[in-house]
């Protein structure tokens, strides 16, 4: 082969490889549990950990939200549909929080099994659809909890 | 066969006479998918059951959002073809294209955060899209700065091409990073409990709106492109033919 | 071929000794940058644990910005960039050494005074730990993306403002994994993810921006 030529192959193939073992890393990034993130069953579980942040996400359980009437903290729990965990919160909550809606929060787990959120988002989904249809849905909803 | 359509695509005088056919039909086109689309999104479609009316602005928002991606693909192309083939026509679509992507980009981001404003409170968040929105923005305003900066046309379009390839290999890259850290900072958006879906009456509007704007994106380009190749050429042979015919 | 890369390196090493006080304006720089973030902030120790692997990153990405101007300037200024170009050995791998000589003389400073300088900001010993070996891995990427930036407006006289502009959206990726694993660390989970994330990105930067830096110097010059 042409000098030229085998100089431009080698240095083509070692990109090459580094591209690949590049992807490679990438895998292995990908495959981690990277989000600090559990389910209100993983917490009753144990698997999460106490006094660290992490975040925590669910549906905030009807008529459990409670509020203090001295100050602005409020108590609710919220589910995965399987297991409720009670988040207690200082704080003025967003408007879409209501019952029966996902939100996220951040905090931290105390000795008490609660969870004290330093932060409550509440995600709007990603659903556009007419009221009658969310009417159905709503209907529908129930009866997958009692599941 | 494809090969000789875009050597006869790089010609100037062919490029420029098949645009100016072709414009009157693009414009037709995009009246009429703009008129239906509009009316789809703001007449016929129901009111969303949470946000009611004010979702309506996705049907500027998100068309808006998808050109900046499809015009930054535009202009990589492009510029690959450019780089490759040294096609005139591919640097004039290339550096045409970054006005018009960024001003996409920019409409996209307004009008997100006046979306934002009724349905999250504030006018802006940190979400992913809005901040990788935000990244890409600055990505076009890199693209113009440097092409201004050089004195040469030429050569500024194959430095822009440039920039535009090492962009398309760095948007994915930004873009989950962006996303990997607003998930981490913001908890994920909760799908586990609810599919993304939209409603086939408001989705119809939306796909009308979404290739109505890509009809409006190559009609500006192509006039865009003529002018510019026009200036260009200017003292070339077929220029002067062409304005001693037409005036 | 491999004594061309090596000569182009040990040349720029040679270079940058020479010019000892230019050496010491990267890192000089650096720990000025991050002193100012405690005076502007307030010495409270939990919001300056808080936002320390931000404030080093943040620093560390503006002293490489101020110093890549030097990885191709001098070079076109006095005519040696012209003969690399035209010398029959492949470009890429000079730009190689030379991004390599770049991280060498100001990138590698800031690896060992970043954390030391994490310690007064008061970083947990974890944090210190997963700082210094995402600065590693990361530094270099800034040198590697830079190369293309520098690359690009290396003709202009006015290069500086649009090379910030060009350069530091690129930079952004590096900047959320990197403080995202330090982050992580400092708060007791294992930064395995981010990690593997920063060396895919030190790997697929040195393979690739390489021929892209030539393309551009290419255009540049000519």
């Amino acid at each position: 082969m042409h000098p030229l030529r085998k100089r431009r192959l080698i240095l083509i193939i070692i990109m090459i490889i580094g591209v690949a073992t590049a992807t490679g890393f990438a895998l292995v990034a990908f495959n981690q549990n990277l989000m600090f993130y559990f389910s209100p069953s993983d917490v009753q579980a144990g698997k999460a950990p106490v006094n660290r942040l992490f975040r925590m996400g669910g549906i905030v359980v009807d008529g459990s939200v409670k509020r203090s009437d001295t100050s602005t903290e409020v108590w609710f729990d919220i589910t995965d549909n399987e297991k409720a965990v009670t988040v207690k919160y200082d704080g003025i909550l967003p408007d879409l929080f209501r019952e029966g809606q996902g939100i996220i929060s951040k905090g931290k787990l105390n000795n008490k099994g609660e969870f004290v959120a330093e932060e409550v988002l509440a995600k709007h989904d990603e659903n556009y659809m007419p009221p009658e249809v969310a009417a159905s849905m709503k209907k529908k909803l129930p009866e997958d909890i009692k599941e | 066969m494809i090969m000789r359509f875009i050597y006869q695509l790089g010609s100037p005088p062919y490029f420029y006479a098949l645009s100016g056919r072709l414009l009157p039909w693009l414009s037709g086109i995009c009246l009429i998918l703009f008129a239906t689309g509009l009316y789809g999104g703001l007449v016929l479609a129901p009111a969303d059951y949470q946000q009611g009316d004010s979702f309506r602005i996705i049907y500027i928002h998100v068309p808006a959002a998808w050109m900046s991606m499809f015009v930054y693909m535009v202009m990589a192309f492009s510029g690959a073809m450019a780089l490759i083939w040294r096609i005139k026509i591919a640097e004039i679509i290339l550096i045409n294209s970054a006005h018009i992507g960024a001003v996409f980009t920019f409409l996209a981001l307004v009008t997100g955060s006046i979306w934002g404003k009724p349905m999250w409170g504030t006018w802006w968040v940190w979400d992913a899209r809005l901040t990788s929105e935000l990244l890409l923005l600055f990505l076009y305003l890199g693209v113009l700065a440097l092409y201004s900066a050089i004195d040469d046309k030429r050569k500024a379009a194959r430095a822009v091409a440039i920039l535009a390839l090492v962009g398309v290999v760095n948007i994915p890259i930004i873009h989950y990073s962006v996303e990997w850290w607003s998930t981490l900072h913001q908890g994920p958006t909760i799908t586990k409990f609810d599919k993304p879906s939209i409603d086939t009456r408001m989705l119809i509007p939306l796909l009308l709106m979404a290739v109505a704007h890509k009809f409006l994106y190559a009609i500006v380009v192509l006039l865009r492109a003529r002018n510019d190749l026009l200036w260009r050429e200017r003292r070339s042979q077929w220029v002067a033919t062409l304005f001693k015919d037409g005036s | 071929m491999l004594q061309a890369f090596f000569i182009i390196l040990q040349r720029d090493l040679i270079l940058a000794i020479r010019h000892r006080a230019e050496l010491m304006n990267p890192v000089l720089f650096f720990v000025l940058v991050v002193v100012l973030f405690p005076l502007g902030i307030g010495a409270e120790a939990t919001i300056l644990e808080r936002i320390a692997p931000a404030i080093i990153w943040i620093a560390a990405l503006l002293s490489a910005l101020l110093s890549l101007d030097r990885i191709f300037r001098t070079d076109m200024e006095d005519g040696s960039l012209e003969q690399m170009l035209i010398s029959a050995q492949p470009m890429s791998l000079l730009i190689l050494a030379k991004i390599i000589a770049h991280w060498l003389i100001t990138g590698l400073p800031v690896v060992i005074v970043g954390p030391l300088l994490a310690l007064f900001l008061g970083l947990s010993i974890e944090g210190i730990e997963t700082l210094f070996i995402t600065l590693l891995l990361g530094t270099p990427i800034l040198s590697a993306i830079g190369s293309v930036g520098v690359a690009l407006t290396v003709g202009l006289r006015r290069g500086g403002v649009i090379l910030s502009l060009l350069v530091l959206p690129l930079y952004v990726p590096v900047l959320i994994f990197a403080s995202q694993a330090v982050d992580a660390a400092a708060s007791g989970f294992p930064p395995v993810a981010a990690i593997a994330m920063l060396s895919a990105l030190l790997l697929l930067s040195l393979s690739l921006t390489p021929w892209a830096a030539s393309a551009a110097l290419k255009m540049s010059v000519s």
